[in-house]
């Protein structure tokens, strides 16, 4: 129920799992009820590399999808003023750092002396990042890539696309109409539900998409919100769209964030147009104040006269997420289920995971559908969990001391328990293999590196046998990632050169 | 890139064409294009693998020469040792340029001016004291015709190929006598187990199209492979 980017990838990642079978014993149907009179929020224009298996898996070809979603290769993010406000930069970027699974080169990054930033030095894929390149040649073949890369997208136009795929390819039926009731079994799940133009619809299994509104999940079944503001503040966002200063500007390779007094600044390229957005604290600045800082945001990349023809959307939102997500028959996904700030684009690649195990683990009897229930339930409040303290960490690790917002995200009182923790560990030892939680963690140990190092964090080395046995492996694994970045910025195309080159001859399959 | 000139009487009068083969005359080439109408030919010398335009990313068929860039291991100074020798090489310097997709116009001949085979003083002239077309370019013209006629039966090949999934990416790991070891990638082949599950409408299909003989040409070209890594291991001997 729901038709924006959750209802669609869901749909679409279940039936193309469940791909109408004659031979089948039990031959799913995939129905998406959606609201001609609810417009889709559609922000969420940032993906994660996982996207990349989700689309191949619901058989969309890559070359249909970048054409069709205006998509560009986003290779991870590049964060400014985050440490001090005073033109500090960083990146986090989608790849691992050189040689990770069996040396860890923190340590060794850390005894350098005039070392360069930790992610130039430990992955190539930075290197890219100043001169908008891609991820690939127009010769890899679709979904394969050079380096590691998701994509920038534009939302509603990708839950066009997924409809027709949906639709066409994949036997979804799409049924327009608004559901004016529904209607639950004697045992307490939810029968079906009364529609407006369609009639009764009974299901087994209902997937709540309809957004903030929750009306499954939240309104029927009353499962109460939990709010998670206490750790991170920002409930406001202020998103515009901006033309390119010049029609053949070069695209962003990554996401740019900008830290201001009391948020940040999203940047995202598009080949048609960028998109960014100031999402803040409201009870740190007023939304005057916030609209200037965006502003002059935009009049610093596109010009006075860009800056003064954008009109900024308002999107309020409560940071957290739903108490559980399955219950009974009825899952969450996507904003019904909760929603964080867009600080790591974790909306999308969260509602790909819930799809993509509801696919897996789709109950075939009643029976043993709390069972999963509880499992999904456990694992999507480990997700949540991780989300917020990862989130988290780029805040405590801030040196600005320039409004109350950055002094108040230091507050102990505001920095959830395990990450203090962690963050107390990491002073003697930096983070690696043995710091993961699960295999399916949500974001991986080279990730905290990144953010960690990036802002400067200080580990102090412990020095131990294995790292002096190491140093020389070390030293070799810094060179030749130099060494492959050079490579790689010969090799590499612009981005806006491939996604021409996309669209004019498209990308092989093989 | 080169720029083709339309071959013109009058402009071109006076130009000279080197035959023969040699390094200097632009044959140090790893590989060269070719098309389903030479398959035989070129299996009965060359590898025939599949590669990918690197301005477009589109697959085209190639007769392997070498195995690494401009090394042509059937070049030996002045002398091509193989007893056929591709289109592609035997053209140079000129080509035969059809108009964009949608253009009937008829194909017309064309140079490449700065060619290295193209001279003032040496060679084969293209024109008699009459401005008559000599008998050298006239056998050029014939070549250029039967090339045309190749590319346009060709010019749905790949796109049949990729159809039926007959394509698959091959990575050649070599061992040479001198112990030296080479992967060469970037190329696909015919996938043959695809091949043999074909069944008859695919078969009818690719047979009318005059694709099925030249798809089992370019299975039984890789066998050539071998003599390419015995050419490199002469080579160094």
């Amino acid at each position: 129920m729901g038709g924006g980017s959750a209802g669609w990838l869901s749909a679409g990642v279940i039936a193309a799992e469940h791909r109408i079978d004659p031979q089948a014993r039990q031959p799913i149907e995939v129905l998406l009820i959606e609201s001609p009179d609810v417009p889709t929020i559609g922000v969420g224009e940032g993906t994660w590399p996982s996207m990349r298996e989700t689309l191949r898996r619901i058989g969309l070809s890559e070359t249909d999808f970048i054409r069709e979603c205006d998509a560009s290769f986003k290779q991870g993010t590049f964060f400014r003023n985050w440490q001090t406000g005073a033109g500090d930069t960083y990146s986090h970027p989608f790849t691992i750092p050189t040689g990770y699974a069996e040396t860890n080169l923190a340590p060794h990054w850390l005894a350098l002396t005039d070392a360069p930033q930790f992610a130039d030095a430990v992955t190539p894929q930075t290197a890219l990042f100043a001169d908008c390149l891609a991820p690939k040649q127009i010769t890899t073949p679709e979904y394969a890539f050079v380096v590691n890369y998701g994509y920038h997208l534009d939302a509603g136009k990708f839950a066009e696309l997924l409809r027709r795929h949906c639709t066409k390819q994949l036997g979804v039926k799409h049924i327009m109409a608004n559901v004016s009731r529904i209607n639950a079994a004697e045992n307490g799940d939810i029968r079906s539900v009364t529609t407006d133009r369609a009639g009764e619809i009974a299901g087994d299994l209902f997937i709540d998409c309809t957004g903030t509104s929750s009306l499954l999940l939240g309104e029927h079944f009353k499962i109460p919100f939990q709010s998670r503001q206490a750790h991170l503040f920002n409930d406001t966002a202020l998103a515009a769209q901006v033309p390119y200063a010049e029609e053949d500007r070069a695209i962003q390779s990554c996401t740019r964030s900008t830290a201001q007094t009391a948020g940040w600044i999203w940047d995202i390229g598009l080949p048609t147009r960028r998109g960014t957005g100031h999402v803040y604290s409201s009870a740190h600045i007023s939304e005057d104040e916030a609209a200037a800082q965006l502003l002059a945001y935009i009049r610093g990349i596109a010009g006075e006269k860009a800056a003064g023809s954008v009109v900024p959307r308002k999107i309020r939102f409560q940071p957290g997420h739903r108490r559980e997500f399955w219950h009974r028959n009825c899952v969450a996904i996507g904003m019904s289920s909760g929603f964080i700030e867009p600080l790591e684009a974790s909306a999308l690649v969260m509602i790909e995971l819930a799809a993509g195990m509801i696919a897996e683990q789709l109950p075939p009897t009643r029976e043993i559908m709390d069972i999963v229930a509880r499992r999904y339930n456990r694992k999507f409040s480990r997700h949540w969990n991780q989300i917020i303290e990862f989130l988290k960490l780029h805040y405590v690790l801030s040196a600005r001391n320039d409004s109350p917002y950055w002094q108040d995200n230091r507050a102990a009182a505001s920095i959830p328990e395990e990450l203090s923790e962690r963050l107390l560990l990491w002073r003697y030892r930096s983070p690696w293999h043995q710091d993961a939680g699960a295999v399916d963690d949500l974001f991986p140990t080279a990730s905290y590196q990144y953010i960690l190092y990036g802002m400067r964090f200080e580990t102090v080395p412990h020095q131990t046998f294995s790292h002096r046995q190491q140093q020389r492996q070390a030293s070799e694994l810094f060179r030749r990632n130099a060494a492959r970045a050079a490579q790689l910025k010969q090799a590499l195309p612009g981005n806006r050169e491939l996604l021409d080159k996309v669209r004019e001859f498209g990308f092989q399959k093989l | 890139m080169s720029q083709y000139q339309i071959l013109n009487k009058e402009r071109h009068r006076r130009l000279r064409i080197r035959t023969g083969f040699g390094a200097a005359l632009g044959d140090a080439v790893m590989c060269v294009m070719t098309y389903p109408m030479e398959f035989r030919d070129i299996q009965s010398c060359y590898p025939i693998l599949f590669t990918k335009d690197p301005n477009t990313g589109g697959f085209f068929a190639a007769a392997v020469l070498g195995l690494e860039a401009d090394q042509n291991l059937f070049l030996q100074g002045d002398r091509w040792d193989a007893s056929y020798v591709p289109t592609m090489v035997q053209r140079q310097p000129f080509l035969i340029a059809t108009g964009g997709k949608g253009d009937d116009k008829p194909p017309v001949v064309s140079l490449d001016p700065d060619h290295p085979r193209v001279s003032q003083d040496e060679g084969e002239a293209l024109f008699d004291s009459e401005g008559k077309p000599s008998e050298f370019l006239q056998q050029k013209i014939g070549l250029l015709e039967k090339l045309h006629r190749g590319l346009q039966h060709g010019s749905g090949f790949i796109d049949t190929l990729l159809q039926h999934q007959l394509l698959v990416q091959v990575v050649l790991d070599l061992a040479f006598a001198d112990g030296g070891k080479k992967t060469l990638q970037g190329f696909y082949c015919i996938a043959e187990e695809r091949l043999y599950q074909l069944k008859g409408d695919a078969l009818e299909s690719l047979n009318q199209a005059g694709y099925l003989q030249p798809v089992f040409m370019a299975v039984a070209s890789l066998s050539r492979v071998r003599d390419l890594i015995e050419r490199r291991n002469r080579l160094r001997v």
